[in-house]
């Protein structure tokens, strides 16, 4: 089934326009869902319902594109080098909030990606300041992840989202995994039986953290131009990573897929079809359906289908595009 | 797509309900196409409806709105047949992603034959990159200076760039000071930490160094800033004969009124934006009589014009009303000039073109002239003072409607 | 004297920090969820203010009363509605319930009242108390007692009324408190709107010298939580040590720092206090 989804959405592009609205909408949709399926390595195994993951997020497309500016280094390698310090950061707020739960946790990693933000409206040396900054143009090429048209990201973001869904899989099926959940259900029994939880959630941090980075990079490579507010507000990429996660159902690898189908689109038509309108309908709209959504079912989309429970059939989805 | 659909079309009845609802979520966007009359030509209005700019994005709708009904009434486009202008507006939210998302959607789905927006300088430069991979024109009244500053080919600004506005509010009030006999030696600048504060305080900051002024107080505050006690009790402190504050509406007035309540009565000279709207007034009361204000641009350069506005949403036409408008008639006279709406002729009749007549009588220089990096070569950026219910031009002299009042 | 100065503006503001943030910490004690809408409820409140000046003629500072009254019924709505239904559902589920509340109210705001900034003219609104060479602010100086009276009208029913023993017996142990006759459900109703009542009133009486507009509540919202946080989440009291500790770290840091960086400061003390004692400055170590 993956390898069908894969294949039906490698094909999609080939009836649209390489430059249109769908390809973007459609590419949008893939980078948010591997955002949600990073944030579902801490969020969804280890339940730790991080509302900051923007500080990462916005790392990775800071790191990249500062380098390309004043190095002209591939994003490539910039990518590599936001990982780097994506994961440095998540350690580092790891190490104060790893004894957190529930809403502690996700009240402190929200307080992380607000000083993120602000330290990089601030940092006008670094970051360029509130007036943003634009990725330079390079000569359109894979080696300079720059391409005047939107259809080649549709194939990274593609790339990136099968990618981290593979992490994801991977690491939920290893022993690594298996010690993560049993932190989840009980951590003073994973103690007990000499399961080093600090540990443990440190490394799935990190790896979320990186990941999320990364994939910084490709939007920064994608958007060309971005503010501090645009990568490390809360409601544009720290909620909204956590809610398309939860919304498709947390903890399973189709959950941010479905979820970011789910938010991107209803995002999209409400934006379409009520913003020229009054003012305020369409995101009216938006949250209601929201509350309706979370009122029908709180376990997330993938628990309306038991089909979807098992993570390789879901791709199906993928493939009504 | 729907074929797509049926062919992997899954046997499981509750299956294929939910990927049916979940495809038929995601193709809606692309099939909704507004019905095009053949004799329209598309204009893309993308501005911030929602959030906290709300109110600059639905004053700025008005003004396009109000000349888009007044050029269809007078018979449209006479040399594109008499089309009529349709705007397709959205919102363009608070983020540049969705604003640029947006952008996509008008070119390929509406086919606009140009964008104006967005207000808010982060969401206009995020157009920007997708309107000029697509060569599609781009009028704007944003100002920060990345705008024209990139080399850039179809972007088009009406107003002055942001270092500029900064620097016409220290040197109109150095101006306006030393006629009323005030040496100014010590100011203060406030500004508010966006891309606007920022971009104008610096242009603040170096016309104080080339003036010799010293700035004794220099300090960016978050936006949406809850207590300014803070920032009042520096100025206090600071020996300022002046300030600066560059900020929207929630902050300027608790500025103001902070200073009153600590007895500070040195003049605060605002940066546009919160200090050049109706609300203002209506927050300060008579308190606000008298403030100084730099503005892009203002209503009493051609009342006959601005009083349609006026009359029709029943306040003075503010700064971003009237220079949307401007965007929209100056769209509007490059297309009756090229005889055409394609993006390529329509740029190089932007370029190439002194726009006079309609609503640029309203600009400074009673014109619209764009040089290669897109920026109105004519725009000047003026005082304004409060009289009464509203800013009234007193600087430079040449387009002043009153002489400036001095309290120092 | 700068220093004075900063601690006395510190703990005015602080009163009214307390006061909005009272709320987010009863809704939490009661039903250990965390409200991301209750700045929006501030918001509305604001808004009946407003209008209760404007078409009424009441003082934003009596239109408190009628804002917490209205508040305080659309908050038993919001219980036994929305909020009720989550209650046993995931704490995820529960965060976004109330992140899609924050949604709806903001722009249901914006649709019924426009994205005009609305602000009150009042005598005393530039008018400032002078001890020696200190500032009082009078608009600071009412909504710090207006907040302190609010406090004391709230430790009353809390301590003293037979409901807000009842609320207090359901915070601490619902089951025991359901054996032993206590409505739960209605008191939980009870507990959500007194505290979405408090936030509403908080926000009438910081109008004096504040704006109100639809996303207003977005400044409140960090801040709030970092009040509950540094007082304990759940605690009463310690929210309103918290309100007043954040005010004056606020003012204080603005005499060292630039004052860009003063919610920088807020978040670090929020994130250090979270790791040091989760359970707030006054709760019981563990």
């Amino acid at each position: 089934m993956p390898v069908a989804a894969i294949a039906a959405a490698l094909i999609v592009p080939l009836g649209l326009d390489g430059d249109g609205y769908a390809i973007r909408v459609i590419a949008l949709v893939f980078l948010f869902a591997a955002l949600g399926q990073s944030w579902n390595i801490v969020g969804g195994l280890a339940n730790q319902i991080s509302l900051g993951h923007a500080a990462f997020f916005g790392i990775g497309a800071y790191t990249s594109t500062r380098l390309l500016i004043d190095f002209g280094l591939s994003p490539w390698f910039g990518m590599l080098a936001g990982g780097v310090l994506g994961g440095a950061a998540a350690a580092l707020i790891s190490l104060p909030t790893m004894r957190l739960r529930g809403h502690y946790f996700a009240l402190a990693t929200l307080a992380f990606g607000e000083v993120m933000r602000v330290v990089a409206n601030a940092w006008t040396g670094l970051t360029g300041g509130p007036v943003g900054i634009s990725v330079p143009y390079s000569a359109p090429g894979l080696w300079m992840l720059s391409f005047k048209g939107t259809l080649p990201f549709y194939y990274l973001n593609l790339t990136a989202l099968v990618g981290v869904t593979a992490v994801f899989v991977g690491i939920r099926r290893s022993a690594f995994g298996y010690r993560l959940q049993a932190v989840r259900e009980d951590a003073n029994a994973a103690e007990v039986v000499g399961v080093d939880t600090a540990r443990i959630k440190i490394q799935a941090a990190v790896i979320s953290g990186a990941l999320t980075a990364m994939l910084g990079t490709l939007y920064a490579q994608m958007n060309f131009f971005f503010d501090p507010d645009a990568v490390f507000g809360a409601a544009p990429i720290s909620v909204r990573i956590a809610l398309i996660a939860i919304v498709g159902g947390i903890g399973t690898a189709a959950g941010p897929i479905l979820g970011a189908i789910l938010i991107v689109s209803l995002e999209e038509i409400a934006n379409v079809l009520l913003s020229g309108q009054v003012a305020g309908l369409s995101n009216l709209v938006y949250g209601l359906i929201l509350i309706a959504v979370i009122m029908i079912q709180p376990h997330g989309l993938v628990a309306l289908g038991p089909v979807f429970r098992r993570p390789w059939r879901v791709p199906a989805v993928d493939a009504a595009k | 797509m729907s074929d797509n659909d049926a062919a992997d079309r899954p046997p499981r009845l509750d299956r294929r309900q939910l990927v049916g609802a979940l495809g038929g979520a995601v193709a809606a966007p692309f099939l909704i196409r507004r019905a095009q009359a053949a004799s329209a030509v598309n204009i893309g209005v993308i501005l911030p409806l929602s959030g906290a700019n709300a109110q600059f994005g639905v004053n700025s709708r008005n003004g396009i709105q109000l000349v888009a009904d007044q050029i269809n009434a007078a018979g449209g486009i006479k040399s594109l047949g008499s089309a009529r202008v349709e705007l397709v507006v959205a919102d363009a939210t608070s983020t540049p992603t969705q604003a640029a998302t947006v952008a996509q959607r008008m070119i390929t789905q509406n086919r606009v034959a140009a964008i104006l927006g967005a207000f808010a300088s982060s969401l206009t430069l995020a157009i920007s990159e997708v309107t000029e991979r697509r060569d599609i024109p781009l009028l704007t009244m944003s100002f920060s200076d990345q705008i024209t500053e990139r080399g850039f080919k179809s972007v088009f600004q009406v107003v002055a760039k942001a270092s500029v506005i900064g620097a016409a509010q220290f040197d109109g009030t150095l101006a306006i000071a030393k006629k009323a006999g005030t040496d100014l030696k010590q100011v203060a600048i406030l500004f508010e930490d966006t891309a606007y504060g920022t971009s104008q305080a610096g242009g603040l900051r170096k016309a104080a160094a080339k003036a010799g002024v010293q700035v004794v107080v220099d300090e960016g505050y978050p936006l949406g800033i809850t207590d300014v006690t803070p920032l009042i009790n520096k100025l206090r402190a600071s020996g300022a004969q002046a300030v600066f504050p560059v900020s929207y509406l929630n902050d300027s007035l608790q500025i103001i009124r902070v200073m009153r309540q600590q007895g500070l009565t040195f003049p605060a000279i605002g940066g546009a934006a919160g200090y050049v709207i109706p609300d203002f007034k209506s927050g300060l009361g008579e308190y606000a009589e008298g403030i100084l204000s730099i503005s892009p641009a203002n209503w009493d350069q051609d009342p006959a014009l601005t009083d349609t506005f006026s009359k029709r949403y029943g306040y003075f036409m503010v700064h971003e009303a009237l220079e949307h408008a401007v965007c929209l008639d100056v769209l509007v006279q490059a297309m009756e000039k090229a005889g055409k709406s394609d993006p390529a002729s329509l740029r190089e009749v932007l370029h190439g073109t002194r726009f006079e007549g309609g609503w640029t009588k309203v600009m400074t220089g009673g014109a619209v002239q764009f040089d290669a990096a897109g920026l109105n070569t004519l725009a000047e950026p003026l005082m304004v003072q409060w009289r009464g219910k509203e800013p009234v031009t007193v600087w430079p002299e040449r387009f002043a409607k009153a002489p400036p009042i001095w309290k120092a | 004297m700068a220093l004075i100065q900063a601690i006395l503006d510190g703990v005015m503001i602080g009163g009214v920090y307390a006061v909005i943030s009272i709320g987010l910490t009863l809704v939490f004690g009661v039903m250990g969820i965390v409200n991301f809408a209750q700045a929006e409820f501030l918001m509305l409140g604001m808004f009946i203010a407003w209008f209760a000046w404007a078409k009424l003629g009441l003082d934003p500072l009596v239109g408190a009363f009628l804002a917490f009254a209205l508040v305080f019924l659309l908050g038993l709505a919001v219980q036994h509605w929305l909020v009720r239904r989550v209650m046993r559902a995931p704490e995820v589920a529960q965060i976004f319930l109330t992140v899609g509340l924050l949604i709806v109210l903001e722009n249901a705001a914006l649709l019924a009242f426009g994205s005009d900034f609305r602000s009150v003219s009042t005598p005393y609104q530039t008018a400032a108390l002078r001890l020696g060479p200190l500032f009082v602010s009078v608009p600071y100086l009412a909504a710090f007692a207006m907040s302190a009276l609010s406090g004391l009208g709230l430790w009353w029913f809390l301590r003293v009324s037979w409901f807000g023993r009842a609320m207090r017996a359901t915070a601490q142990d619902p089951m025991a408190a359901r054996l032993s006759g206590i409505d739960v459900d209605r008191m939980r109703r009870l507990a959500f709107g007194l505290g979405v009542g408090l936030s509403a009133f908080g926000g009438a009486v910081i109008l004096p010298y504040l704006t109100v507009y639809p996303t207003v509540g977005s400044q409140f919202v960090v801040l709030m939580f970092t009040v509950v946080v540094l007082g304990g989440l759940g605690s009463v009291a310690g929210a309103v040590v918290g309100g007043l500790a954040v005010g004056v770290i606020q003012s204080l840091s603005g005499l060292v720092f630039p004052i860009q960086l003063q919610n920088l400061v807020l978040f670090v003390v929020f994130i250090a206090v979270l790791a040091v004692r989760p359970e707030g400055l006054l709760g019981k170590a563990r």
